[in-house]
């Protein structure tokens, strides 16, 4: 683990600064959301891969790119939590301050 | 906490791009990733002791083939790898060397190339195994024919360097370690090789034994060439010692009275017995050949070359073989010169005289027994006689001054009645020859000299 992220930090920061921004923007975004229905199947897929890189029964090089995949997404995740979370932030102040 | 569920419902979008730098990230980070580490890996299992090592990395999986030498080595190869940072699994294809049973190791050498073959135990000694063999042989070619297995017995490298050095004394052959029994086969390059060899196979290493020694050494040569237009006598080959050169060569010297000797014996052990009393008889019968060749290879003497005349080459062949000690063989191939051209009475007398004054007939001291030596003059003399056969000879016997009147005049005659006989027994008529003595009474020196007696004591050939 901490080999990829040394060998791949270019990567899973560019990862995390998407995050941010998808984060920050997400806050006051009025697109479609993900259903209740649909984010459980996605969390479920996602848990199905985590226990397969764990588990280490992808062989090779898929088994690798599954690895970068997770990293990459665990970062981007971190990433919109962080923003969201700033954004958050920001407006509620703006709106005490108003 | 509840904002960031209903946040995260919304982070769907960024998503998309997040996958396109996935793709690219995976598309341009696999292979330096897999050769990064191919290289540590190989880094990891560097000084460890494996044979055919093959690494491949497959992602962040790594197949790792190797023979090890024992399974403490092998299995520490494999932690070593598994060890690397960053590798995710390692594909364990390693085994151990195959044991060899039994452990046989074997150098062999023909004409032109060395073949080192069968098992060593390590790569280590077959590398000191070849840098031996490359160092101890010059410019012959080294084949490596080795491959390496387990199960070889203790003190292995010394016993193989040991044998290894032995190779360049052998001309072929074959030295082979089947545990720890060594074997030996060929001929030794050199005289005194296979002595050496021998002696060498004392200081192999404990429990090391030779199961068979069948070193042959090389036949022992002497040869000698009569060349009647150089007038040399050429001695090739080998002799026991400096003494028994030194021997032969003055015995060529008495044998030989009008050719140089040229002596180009080399001194070497391994002569066989009765080597000098089968050398000097056929040197003697060399003597009598016009032009010829002795060779003497180990017990088996051949001699092949020109008669002077019909009863020399039957006396030759019949004769020469019962003077030979035990065990010799004695091949002739003797023909006969053809006859030279006629000559009247007064070249007749000038050729018998130059002859005698190049060599004189040796008796027996006191006695009328023609010494062996004088064999190659008188038939000079018969086949100078042959050429003039209308003429007589007288056959003068003459005696130093020391001894009585009687006994010496006696001797004289005696000794001129050998000359006769030997000639008529080389077929020439004896109503040609007459025998006369003259006892002291006609000197050509002084007396009161050695040098001068020994001028005095002589057979003269006188045409009448």
């Amino acid at each position: 683990m901490a080999y990829l992220v040394m060998f791949h930090w270019g990567w899973l920061l560019a990862s995390l600064l998407l995050g941010l921004a998808m984060g920050w923007i997400a806050v006051v975004h009025r697109g479609p959301s993900v259903s209740k229905i649909t984010a459980r199947w996605l969390g479920g897929l996602v848990a199905v891969l985590v226990v397969a890189a764990l588990a280490r029964v992808i062989p090779g090089r898929p088994g690798y790119w599954l690895d970068l995949g997770l990293l990459m997404f665990a970062s981007y995740l971190v990433g919109c939590a962080v923003g969201s979370w700033l954004r958050d932030r920001v407006l509620s102040r703006h709106a005490r301050a108003a | 906490m509840h904002g960031l569920f209903k946040w995260s419902s919304k982070w769907w979008p960024g998503l998309i791009p997040l996958v396109v730098f996935w793709i690219i990230a995976a598309w341009t980070s696999t292979p330096p990733l897999e050769s990064d580490l191919a290289a540590r890996s190989t880094a990891a299992v560097k000084d460890t002791l494996l044979d055919k090592r093959r690494i491949v990395v497959d992602g962040r999986d790594v197949t790792f083939a190797a023979e090890a030498f024992s399974e403490e080595g092998r299995r520490g190869a494999v932690g070593s790898v598994e060890a690397v940072p960053g590798v995710r699994l390692v594909n364990d294809e390693t085994r151990l060397v195959p044991e060899a049973k039994p452990f046989v190791w074997s150098a062999e050498r023909d004409v032109v190339r060395v073949t080192l073959g069968g098992s060593s135990p390590l790569p280590s000694t077959k590398g000191k195994l070849l840098e031996t063999a490359r160092a101890g042989l010059g410019g012959v070619e080294v084949v490596d024919q080795m491959k390496l297995s387990r199960g070889a017995p203790p003190r292995f490298d010394n016993a193989a360097l040991l044998l290894v050095d032995q190779i360049g004394k052998l001309k072929d052959g074959k030295i082979t370690i089947s545990d720890d029994k060594v074997s030996l086969s060929g001929m030794a390059r050199d005289l005194g090789g296979r002595e050496a060899i021998a002696a060498a196979l004392k200081n192999l290493p404990e429990g090391f034994s030779v199961a068979a020694n069948e070193i042959k050494a090389p036949p022992y040569v002497f040869q000698a060439y009569k060349d009647p237009v150089a007038v040399t006598l050429t001695l090739t080959g080998y002799v026991p010692d400096s003494n028994a050169q030194a021997a032969l060569a003055t015995a060529a010297g008495r044998k030989f009275f009008s050719e140089k000797v040229v002596d180009n014996l080399k001194v070497s052990i391994g002569a066989p017995a009765g080597f000098a009393n089968a050398v000097v008889p056929a040197l003697g019968a060399l003597s009598r050949l016009s032009t010829g060749t002795l060779v003497v290879s180990d017990r088996e003497v051949k001699l092949s070359g020109d008669a002077l005349y019909d009863a020399a080459a039957a006396q030759i062949r019949a004769g020469l073989g019962k003077d030979f000690p035990q065990g010799w063989q004695f091949k002739a191939d003797i023909s006969v010169k053809p006859p030279a051209a006629p000559v009247d009475a007064t070249v007749c007398q000038q050729l018998l005289s130059d002859l005698l004054a190049k060599g004189r007939i040796r008796f027996e001291s006191g006695r009328a027994t023609i010494d062996p030596d004088s064999a190659g003059l008188l038939d000079r003399l018969v086949e100078t006689a042959l050429r003039c056969p209308s003429v007589n000879i007288e056959i003068a016997g003459h005696t130093d001054g020391d001894g009585e009147d009687g006994f010496n005049q006696a001797l004289s005659e005696k000794r001129a009645q050998a000359v006769v006989d030997y000639l008529v027994k080389a077929g020439l008529p004896a109503s040609r020859f007459t025998a006369i003595g003259y006892g002291s009474t006609q000197p050509v020196a002084s007396n009161d000299t050695d040098e001068g007696k020994a001028q005095n004591r002589r057979i003269d050939f006188v045409v009448r």
